[in-house]
């Protein structure tokens, strides 16, 4: 049997979740592989949602959240991307895969952009295989 | 030109037993003597004759700031500051943890302090290319000069060459040899939440025994939370018992807030720190 990755999409209300939901009216085609949570901003996301979510046994983590100007609470994303940013050097530097983490801007009107991004960063994490460095084994 | 920590032990003496008598200061926060030469302890005089208890010598590495947040608010406190102990104090004050006008820093310009435990000096590690405070109101000797500034940065790039591969397994068995008995958490100077993340248990933020994933949550989320805000005192790093060489990492993130942001930590009290700020023009770059 072909790998199916587990990703965690970490969305926000205003934006990509309703970009998503566009997506799914529209009728666009996109992996299953998505699991969503919807957050009511990016920058409610602790970066310890994203750690843990590795341990848990995440293969790729996904964050959407409006573009930046864009934020239903004008300034939301604007810390959101500093923080994101940190979180990502961090994996880094301690040797995880860089790909299997992403920050994308989505807004509410672009839902062929989430269709297009979920279906790439699938695919991507598919390549990397199963995310066994942060997992926590039972 | 060595330093003559005699001297400055003399000037640290005075200068305390002055602002206690005065009652300028209600505590001196300076090292005391330990059970032996290389281990002297933080120490707190609460009275002029206290003064005389102070010691300073090469061993005297310990970041004094780290007691700041101890004593209530409004408590007049003053300190003693090597250049990584001023940034840390700078930073507690933009934190909004302790006010400048509550504080009087006895500025230390030094070089050549040793970790007591290899005996090793520790300038071109942690101490961030300073040898003078940034910040002081009575500085105790002679601004130091002519010594060799290196980059604070410099002993990263052996391991920024590193793969990808190569950095997990050398950050994997490093990790997986603590012990989780918090003494980095107890050390820093910036690790003042109650309750820490990794105490609570609604939400469990990670695993509590000292088992490898959950040190590697642990160690993660620490490194996020000092993110812009870590001084590079090195004192992570020294009061771990088995070693961890911490602040690697604290400087690889500080590195990357200042690249990324334009704005070291703890170096002028008008900042804000990083994470708690923002610019409209910051570039979507810092996400690829």
């Amino acid at each position: 049997m072909s790998f199916e990755p587990k990703i965690l999409g970490i969305a926000c209300n205003w934006c990509t979740y309703t970009g998503a939901d566009l997506a799914g009216t529209t009728r666009l085609q996109y992996p299953q592989n998505l699991r969503v949570v919807r957050v009511m901003c990016s920058s409610r996301i602790n970066p310890s949602f994203i750690f843990r979510a590795f341990q848990l046994g995440a293969d790729g983590v996904l964050v959407g959240g409006c573009h930046p100007g864009d934020c239903h609470y004008n300034t939301g994303n604007l810390y959101a991307r500093r923080r994101l940013a940190v979180a990502k050097k961090i994996l880094e530097f301690s040797g995880i895969e860089p790909g299997r983490f992403r920050v994308e801007w989505i807004s509410a009107s672009e839902g062929n952009k989430f269709a297009e991004v979920v279906t790439e960063f699938t695919q991507q994490v598919k390549n990397l295989g199963p995310q066994t460095q942060f997992k926590i084994s039972q | 030109m060595a330093i003559s920590f005699k001297q400055i032990e003399d000037k640290l003496k005075t200068e305390a037993k002055g602002l206690l008598e005065t009652g300028k200061v209600s505590l001196v926060l300076a090292y005391g003597k330990g059970y032996d030469e290389k281990h002297p302890m933080p120490y707190a005089a609460k009275n002029a004759a206290d003064a005389a208890n102070i010691v300073f010598n090469e061993y005297c590495a310990a970041n004094m700031a780290r007691y700041l947040v101890r004593y209530p608010r409004g408590t007049k406190i003053a300190i003693a500051v090597k250049a990584a102990d001023s940034r840390a104090v700078i930073q507690l004050i933009q934190e909004d943890k302790v006010k400048r006008e509550d504080l009087v820093l006895l500025g230390i310009p030094v070089y050549g302090i040793k970790n007591f435990k290899t005996g090793e000096i520790i300038d071109s590690k942690t101490t961030g290319g300073l040898y003078n405070p940034v910040l002081y109101d009575i500085l105790l000797g002679e601004e130091v000069h002519g010594q060799p500034v290196n980059s604070p940065y410099d002993v990263l790039v052996q391991y920024e060459a590193m793969d990808n591969e190569a950095r997990w397994v050398f950050w994997k068995k490093e990790f997986d040899r603590c012990i989780r008995c918090y003494a980095c958490r107890k050390a820093c100077p910036m690790c003042y939440c109650d309750p820490c993340f990794i105490d609570q248990n609604k939400p469990k933020w990670g695993e509590k025994s000292p088992d490898s994933q959950g040190n590697l949550m642990y160690h993660l989320t620490r490194f996020h939370h000092l993110a812009g805000r870590c001084i590079d005192c090195g004192e992570c790093s020294r009061a771990c018992p088995v070693d961890i060489p911490l602040y690697l990492f604290h400087k690889k993130v500080a590195k990357e807030c200042e690249e990324m942001f334009g704005q070291a930590a703890g170096m002028s009290i008008e900042d804000k720190p990083v994470l708690v700020n923002f610019r409209v023009d910051d570039s979507d770059k810092i996400l690829a």
